[in-house]
């Protein structure tokens, strides 16, 4: 294992250590730290906005440059919810709840800088713990067949609804459904037969998923800019950028978020690996253990100011995108919405994610981890420094920015079909994705159900071959039943959930109660 | 409106899964996978069979949350439809414009046009925000990356030529 192990960090180092790959983390780190910086833009916008440069680029470079954009997104928007309480996402909400109190008092260098080292010690940490999971993982992998992969892809797709919520449960699963629903669209790749095309050539190979991650991400966040009138440049104006600029940590406030940072890391990082958890799990969860385990006069500084309260789910968020990586590399299933893109973006780079992505193509599977390296040495040691002069970025005026924003992903989808079809289709659906999106309705399962829909039919259509049209592949192979037994744990946790709540609701509300 | 969002849209989905299934009945099958366990239409009949139901247990179950309920006419007023709408139809027109005037003219437009319809009116700052920024694109997308982007039929009714 060892050997196997040592020969695939050579791989991944000569892969990502030529020149223009370096550039290309440093590219992506800088690229995905002002975008996540903007509010309301995280990283799933940002890896989407840059995948059309990854075109142009072959796999390994391609995948560098958007892990790159991945965790300098994650980065840029932990500095938006300090400076602005303005998150960019849900992964970063945590983050805003000490971040933004120790700003307020006068120290949101302190609170940057204490945001930046929690970062990079989570993603770090979490970038080991990958380097020694994923070859295991994707051993294990080679035994799976075609009803396991069905399996894991119902799991993924399941567990993505249940981490939403008993409140959010239904929505998110029906916003998988649909997803499933729009890969159907084109030529069904078995049988040749045309599928919801209503006679339009455009639509024989289907909707292209890039113009769907630009439509219901990158585009709608514009318009619900414009919606809602939100312009944040004001709130940063009056903010005093000096103040920004004093980076120092003392070495006893390193002492007492070290601990903290440890867990988190480890708790991130197993929360990462769940397919469906990601980030935003991983940064709440470690907020909340810390504050369990404070003791009783620091869980009084938490939500004040606390700069545990601050480490934690910065180390916990960061950690989880990295653990995220696992599903992907080693299964081909996603992990959370941005890494749904990224497999997106491997499969249209004509690589099929999963084991034999392992020993098919090392050089992507190594560079994507040996990258993460790199990058996170790159946030700290060159993004730390120029935080004040990305937080002036944040002035940037909502007129320029959200034509930009949308101007950037109309032309993106353009260059890689040249076709204006996929344009008029993307205008159509962000119309669509926006009213769902005003009705509390996710985008990120849509996108999840789309993506892994194409191969979870081929999947399901060898088993039925294999089984002979038997239904029995879902509970004869023990893996294939375990994951399936998980499956049905996450479709009930909810339902139990919402049952007990509404019990409790009206045992209170009964006058026997009182 | 008084009615809850999400109900509405459970409802907007359910009538799409309604559409869906029955154009899922109007996929060709060929004649060799009508006896199949899985041919083109199954898991089409599935989904839209899912998507009904649960877009029937969104409507028909009372809401997880009841305090935290917003009603459509919450949810959608006081947002700026105006702008969002002259947005939209912009980006319409850059589509349909885009072939005739090539992209370097409709991008320069679609670029003013969105900084002019959220409020901008210096002319400095909408000159500055849209031609350069698409000249140096443009620039870059052709002459750096070497990536051929047709000039517009504007361009060949003038007389050029490539």
């Amino acid at each position: 294992m060892w050997e196997g192990l040592w020969t695939g960090m050579v791989i991944g180092f000569q892969t990502t250590m030529i020149p223009i790959n370096i550039g290309l983390v440093l590219l992506g780190c800088f690229v995905g730290s002002f975008i996540g910086m903007m509010p309301g833009l995280g990283p799933i916008t940002a890896v989407a906005l840059m995948i059309p440069v990854t075109y142009a680029l072959d796999p390994a470079s391609g995948m560098v440059l958007l892990a790159g954009v991945y965790y300098g997104a994650i980065f840029g928007g932990s500095t938006c919810s300090i400076l602005i309480n303005a998150p960019g996402e849900a992964a970063t909400v945590a983050t805003a709840i000490d971040g933004y109190p120790m700003a307020q008092q006068g120290k949101p260098g302190k609170a940057l800088a204490i945001a930046a080292y929690s970062s990079f010690s989570g993603g770090t940490i979490a970038v080991i713990l990958l380097m020694l999971g994923a070859p295991l993982m994707a051993n294990v992998a080679k035994s799976f067949q075609s009803s396991d992969y069905f399996a894991l892809m119902v799991m993924g797709l399941t567990a993505v609804s249940a981490f939403a919520g008993p409140g959010g449960f239904l929505k998110a699963l029906l916003m998988t459904v649909v997803g499933l629903m729009l890969a159907t669209v084109g030529t069904d790749q078995t049988s040749g037969v045309q599928r919801f095309t209503f006679g339009s050539m455009n639509l024989l190979d289907g909707l292209s998923f890039i113009m769907l991650a630009m439509a219901t991400f990158a585009i709608t966040e514009g318009f619900l800019m414009v919606l809602k009138r939100q312009d944040t440049t004001g709130v940063f104006k009056a903010k005093n950028l000096a103040s920004i600029s004093d980076l120092r940590v003392t070495r006893q406030e390193f002492r007492k978020i070290a601990p903290t940072i440890g867990r988190s890391s480890l708790l991130g990082f197993f929360i990462g690996v769940l397919p469906g958890a990601g980030a935003t799990l991983g940064s709440f969860l470690s907020y909340g253990m810390e504050q369990r385990l404070a003791n009783p006069e620091e869980k009084k500084k938490f939500g004040k100011g606390s700069l545990i309260g601050l480490a934690a789910p910065e180390t916990g968020n960061n950690a989880a995108s990295t653990g995220s990586f696992i599903p992907l590399l080693t299964l081909g299933i996603p992990g959370s919405g941005t890494t749904a893109v990224m497999l997106g973006a491997l499969i249209a780079y004509g690589i099929e994610p999963g084991p034999r992505m392992f020993v098919e193509r090392p050089e992507v599977f190594w560079a994507v981890i040996m990258s993460m390296y790199l990058g996170n040495v790159f946030l700290l040691i060159l993004n730390l420094p120029l935080i004040p002069y990305f937080a002036r970025l944040l002035a940037v005026p909502r007129n320029i920015l959200i034509p930009g924003i949308i101007f950037f992903s109309m032309i993106g989808v353009y260059l890689i079909t040249f076709n204006n079809f996929d344009i008029n289709a993307m205008i159509l659906i962000s119309v669509i994705a926006l009213v769902l999106r005003l009705f509390d309705f996710p985008m990120a399962p849509l996108l999840l159900g789309f993506i892994l829909g194409g191969l979870m039919e081929d999947n399901l259509r060898r088993s039925l071959v294999i089984y002979d049209g038997s239904m029995s592949f879902l509970w004869e192979r023990p893996i294939s039943l375990s994951i399936n037994l998980v499956t049905i744990a996450f479709l009930t946790s909810p339902i139990i959930q919402w049952l007990l709540s509404h019990r409790k609701r009206d045992q209170s509300a009964s006058p026997d109660a009182h | 409106m008084n009615v809850n969002m999400e109900k509405m849209g459970a409802l907007f989905i359910l009538a799409f899964s309604i559409a869906y299934g029955i154009y899922a009945v109007k996929i060709p099958l060929i004649f060799l996978s009508q006896g199949e366990a899985l041919n083109a239409r199954t898991l089409p009949y599935a989904l839209s069979v899912a998507g009904i139901v649960i877009s029937l247990l969104i409507i028909i179950l009372p809401s997880f949350d009841k305090d935290k309920v917003t009603t459509v006419g919450e949810a959608l007023s006081g947002l700026d439809w105006r702008r969002t709408a002259w947005l939209t139809g912009l980006m319409l027109v850059y589509s349909l414009s885009m072939p005739w005037v090539g992209f370097v003219i409709a991008s320069i437009f679609f670029m003013a046009g969105g900084v002019m319809i959220l409020g901008e009116r210096n002319f400095k700052v909408i000159l500055i925000a849209s031609i350069p920024l698409v000249v140096v694109l443009w620039f870059l997308l052709t002459k750096v990356l070497g990536m051929y982007i047709a000039p517009g039929e504007l361009f060949y009714i003038l007389g050029g030529t490539e």
